[in-house]
């Protein structure tokens, strides 16, 4: 099954090391966690509802602040200076549990506007690329729709074909498959999957997809109460966790 | 369309509401009664005992006022291009319906609104016993919006995209164009905002009104929802300073305190000073009509949009306030609505606007005691007014509502 997939390579794309987070109310959500991610790299995170996961990768791409630690993204360190949280964002696209598609633009305008807007490129050519990522992920013919008349896995799907659009180096999916009914989660899947196997995207997924980190992931971890307590290839991680935490949480989802 | 076995014929369903029982019965008798005495006392005052001489006469003062006779062809000319505008503007929304779903090029409400439109042309001038020339005048600026609505239909597809695109800008220009005929000035001659008056004096300043209040109150809600606490306290103190007080003292304060916190010089005129006072107050209460819109918009649409590259005022511009102002717009044209009725204040402080003008023609011994008739005409031209800003803002929630029914 492995053998489908892609090496990763030497070349980290994200190193967070040691990173701390407290809300504003006092919730200490990040407790020094830290995560490397290789180019081509599938990370799937695991863990109990509030361990912090979801907080954990919106601060890669700059959308939570952090109080200690560093991330480095592709070589530029997350700080508090805008332009380089921008040039970061331009490079690292993110998959949203409640899809956050622009419900007033077309699926074309959906995915044209960043490309348009942020890397100024020709309309009719961002257009033609658009169309085809509409094809790739098998939502051609929706293209002139508002998101409001597509299914929940439809939507998804715009959503990942939108954040491909702007060619980013790096994928983050929130609970990509979470808000979907269980018939549409497939389809949702196999779009990843293909990203995964034929394009060597890299991706670090939030979910709670068993199959899906199985068959796709390069590495599992699974974090809880805002630290990473485990990482290891999926056939290690699903059948001899080195702790007893990821045992226990297993129990649960299995 | 609901079944029609569910829905009774409207006959059968009136008789059952209206004479289910003999309580009911009775009832419905009372009412039709005292409806139908109400009714024929207003046409009989209306048609035999109403003197509208009194409107008849002054027509021209209430439309625009003291305007110099000799200069009021500019009017003429603007009322043309607006129409034109009008026009056009209407057939080219028919011409491309959006693309998610269809769109007659003559729905049944364009049908409608062409024979009120021609009806009221004809009917209007003829009631006002206007002279036959300016009876003609009505009949050719009605005809001309007809026509540019016709050909922009018909021919609208084949106006090249880029065209189309600068279309917008219409507006603006034709208000600029429009200020620059009724004030005079490049050649023209001047007439000063004191001879403005009646319905000219009131569209201007709720024109005005309305077209500057709208930045200002985007600014200001955005200002109060800012991460920057100075921005957000001035916002917040402006916006409850003014809503906190009656319009008519600001409308004396700016008529008074303008004059002294300007050089004598600068200091606007008093029809100016007063329309300035309006865009204030209007602003800080469309502020909070906005501020309810994009508290409506959820977080995830910032963020899917700054996780996507866009900086704050791309985001803002092209994903939030859409949004937020799709969801505010019946609030915002309520105000809009408001203030237009608002501008009758000025009458107060001394301005010739439709009001001012009404209580001059009535002060005029000649008219004594036909207030009845003035206050009424002032009724219909203002619900005529509002009524067209109402139609405007449901036509355009249409348009801009992303998830038809079908």
């Amino acid at each position: 099954m492995s053998s489908a997939l892609h090496p990763p390579t030497a070349h980290r794309m994200i190193e967070a090391s040691g990173v701390h987070k407290w809300y504003p109310n006092g919730f200490h959500a990040l407790r020094g966690a830290s995560l490397s991610v290789h180019r081509g790299e599938v990370v799937v995170i695991m863990g109990p509802s509030g361990s912090g996961k979801s907080t954990f990768i919106r601060t890669f791409n700059a959308l939570e602040d952090f109080q200690q630690g560093t991330i480095t993204v592709d070589g530029i360190a997350l700080s508090n200076d805008l332009r380089q949280i921008d040039a970061i964002r331009r490079e690292v696209g993110m998959v949203f549990q409640q899809f956050n598609l622009f419900p007033h633009l077309t699926v074309l305008e959906n995915l044209t506007l960043a490309p348009v807007l942020v890397r100024r490129r020709d309309r009719a050519e961002v257009e033609t690329q658009a169309r085809a990522l509409l094809q790739r992920v098998n939502i051609a013919e929706q293209a002139d729709k508002f998101p409001g008349q597509l299914s929940g896995g439809q939507q998804q799907r715009v959503a990942i074909a939108r954040s491909l659009c702007m060619e980013p180096k790096i994928l983050l999916f929130d609970e990509p498959t979470s808000a979907l009914d269980p018939e549409m989660v497939r389809e949702v899947l196999e779009v990843m999957q293909d990203l995964a196997r034929d394009e060597g995207m890299t991706m670090v997924v939030v979910t709670h997809e068993v199959r899906f980190a199985r068959e796709v992931a390069h590495r599992v971890v699974l974090m809880d109460h805002g630290e990473v307590v485990e990482e290891a290839p999926p056939e290690l991680f699903f059948t001899n966790p080195a702790h007893q935490r990821t045992r226990a949480f297993l129990d649960q989802i299995l | 369309m609901s079944h029609p076995a569910l829905k009774p014929p409207l006959g059968t369903r009136l008789r059952s509401e209206l004479f289910g029982s003999p309580g009911n019965s009775a009832l419905t008798l009372v009412l039709l009664a005292a409806l139908g005495s109400a009714a024929f006392g207003l046409l009989h005052w209306g048609l035999v005992q109403a003197r509208w001489a009194v409107v008849r006469a002054n027509s021209t003062l209430f439309a625009v006022g003291r305007y110099p006779l000799d200069q009021q062809w500019r009017l003429w000319l603007l009322t043309a291009l607006l129409a034109a505008a009008a026009g056009l503007a209407w057939g080219l929304l028919r011409s491309h319906p959006r693309r998610d779903r269809g769109g007659e090029l003559w729905p049944r409400n364009d049908r409608i609104a062409v024979v009120l439109l021609a009806a009221t042309a004809l009917a209007v001038p003829w009631w006002l016993r206007l002279e036959p020339l300016i009876q003609a005048r009505w009949w050719g600026i009605t005809a001309l919006l007809l026509l540019v609505r016709w050909a922009a239909g018909h021919w609208g597809q084949r106006l090249p995209a880029r065209l189309l695109a600068l279309l917008p800008l219409l507006w603006p220009l034709l208000y600029l164009v429009g200020m620059l005929l009724i004030n005079g000035g490049v050649g023209l001659l001047p007439v000063p905002p004191g001879d403005w008056g009646g319905l000219l004096l009131t569209l201007i300043a709720a024109s005005f009104a309305i077209l500057l209040c709208f930045p200002l109150g985007v600014l200001l809600a955005l200002g109060r929802r800012s991460d920057l606490p100075l921005l957000r306290w001035g916002s917040v103190l402006y916006i409850e300073f003014i809503r906190g007080a009656p319009l008519i003292t600001l409308l004396f304060l700016g008529q008074n305190m303008i004059g002294f916190l300007l050089p004598g010089g600068l200091a606007p005129d008093r029809v100016w000073r007063a329309a300035w006072v309006l865009t204030f107050f209007a602003a800080a209460y469309l502020a909070e009509a906005v501020r309810a819109g994009l508290v409506a918009i959820p977080p995830g649409q910032l963020e899917a949009a700054r996780s996507l590259g866009l900086t704050v005022p791309q985001a803002l511009r092209t994903v939030v306030l859409p949004q937020a102002l799709r969801v505010a717009l019946p609030t915002m044209v309520g105000q809009f609505i408001s203030l237009l009725q608002d501008t009758t204040m000025l009458s107060l402080v001394g301005l010739m606007e439709l009001m001012g003008t009404a209580r001059t023609v009535m002060a005029n011994p000649a008219y004594l005691g036909r207030n009845a008739e003035v206050y009424l005409t002032l009724a219909v031209l203002f619900w005529c007014c509002c009524a067209a800003l109402g139609l405007g803002s449901r036509a355009l929630e249409r348009r801009l509502d992303p998830n038809p029914a079908s």
